[in-house]
């Protein structure tokens, strides 16, 4: 959770206190508090998805225990285990709607688009000012081109996420090695392909936009 | 026989009881916090383990050449986090010895400093409401000793915890719990209602 800022406040603060401005920096205002809007979305469905991936591993080395166990077992077991795989069946797709909403419907799509809508910002630029830019900043500090950077890495890091996570969902269930199943689990915990400085990235976009007081 | 310093020598302990059984608490309530946080530690160890344990280049994870590292810098990112609030849980472990070893400490001198008034009867003299004031004073020794150790035994674990000893670190949680030791804190609890009445007089 940033700072416990929430999608409303950051509607309304950036609504109300920023009515003056208009063309590019509106744009690119807008575009960071979407940023920041997406990156929550993504961690109420990452914490979603992580408990539906554990249940999944928790049932899949279950079953696999369970057969190695009694493998020459009565009609009972196979039963229960047929009740196992709908109930195995229902969390993967479970956990593909998840996947879903990362990849197409609400997040890293929304991403990119929020990229080409920052490109279209720079070459709009280029095209008013030349090669050499703006004079004044749009904000603070920061040029077009580094609004363009920044947002880049953020785009990156999550696109590169949301292909491990699709590897993650696509192999998950048919893993029968426990710590292969634990690798699965922290990848999708711990996220190893958005770091640390992703935060601090969006943290410095929103300072230098004025969506966090300076 | 003198009164007034059995009488002051009782309201130190008085005193220190009191102080015992507020610290008691805190350590308890601490001991408490600690436990998801070891929880975690040795969660986290489980999961860098499983990490070296698989060969990522045979698994449908190889697409992703950096994942290793990248993975094993978040645990370690995360293990340091857990680590880093379990060393401020220990100052307050420690902030809470040392007001109990002050307030064990502080009846022995005030008992040194009167020990020339003080003969053997108004010492081990105990009523149907006081123990004795050497009995107290035992408790209150053995409360001050026991404290000492279990934050000693408790530091040495968290200090022997190295990154690179994940065997170590996956049992810490277990071995965190069996640093308890019950009958001490029996006694102690013992002691309270010992000097229950005598708190009350």
């Amino acid at each position: 959770m940033f700072l416990g800022l929430t999608h409303d406040t950051m509607a309304t603060s950036s609504s109300r206190k920023c009515s003056a401005i208009t063309g590019s920096a509106r744009k690119i205002k807008d575009n960071m508090a979407d940023w920041h809007n997406l990156m929550l979305k993504w961690e109420k469905l990452n914490d979603t998805g992580f408990n539906i991936i554990t249940n999944i591993s928790n049932m899949r080395l279950m079953s696999c225990f369970s057969s190695q166990s009694s493998q020459s077992s009565s009609s009972s077991s196979s039963l229960a285990s047929a009740d196992t795989a709908a109930d195995l069946q229902d969390q993967c797709s479970k956990l593909r709607e998840i996947v879903d909403k990362m990849v197409t419907v609400a997040i890293v799509k929304k991403m990119e688009r929020l990229m080409t809508s920052q490109r279209g910002l720079q070459d709009l630029e280029d095209f008013q000012f030349g090669p050499e830019g703006r004079k004044v900043p749009l904000f603070h500090t920061w040029s077009t081109q580094q609004f363009v950077a920044s947002s880049d890495i953020l785009c990156e890091a999550f696109q590169q996420e949301v292909k491990l996570k699709q590897v993650v969902l696509q192999e998950v269930a048919h893993s029968t090695n426990s710590d292969l199943c634990t690798v699965y689990l922290s990848c999708w915990l711990h996220q190893p392909f958005i770091p640390a400085h992703v935060r601090q990235t969006l943290e410095a976009l929103l300072l230098e936009t004025g969506h966090r007081p300076l | 026989m003198s009164k007034p310093g059995v009488a002051s020598l009782h309201e130190a302990l008085q005193k220190s009881f009191q102080g015992l059984e507020n610290n008691q608490k805190i350590w308890t309530s601490l001991l408490a916090e600690c436990v998801p946080l070891l929880e975690s530690l040795g969660n986290l160890a489980e999961q860098s383990k499983a990490l070296s344990n698989v060969q990522l280049s045979i698994t449908p994870l190889r697409v992703f050449p950096d994942l290793e590292d990248r993975l094993r810098f978040k645990l370690q990112e995360a293990m340091d986090t857990v680590l880093v609030k379990l060393n401020e849980k220990m100052s307050s472990f420690q902030s809470v010895r040392d007001a109990i070893t002050n307030h064990v400490s502080g009846v022995v001198q005030l008992y040194e400093q009167l020990t020339d008034s003080l003969d053997l009867n108004c010492v081990t003299e105990r009523s149907a409401t006081a123990p004795s004031i050497a009995d107290m004073m035992e408790w209150l020794q053995d409360a001050g000793r026991h404290y000492q150790r279990q934050f000693m035994k408790r530091k040495l674990l968290l200090q022997t915890l190295r990154p690179d000893d994940l065997t170590l670190m996956e049992s810490a949680p277990g071995r965190w719990k069996s640093l308890a030791s019950q009958s001490a804190e029996d006694n102690i609890t013992d002691a309270f209602f010992k000097v229950s009445f005598f708190m009350e007089s």
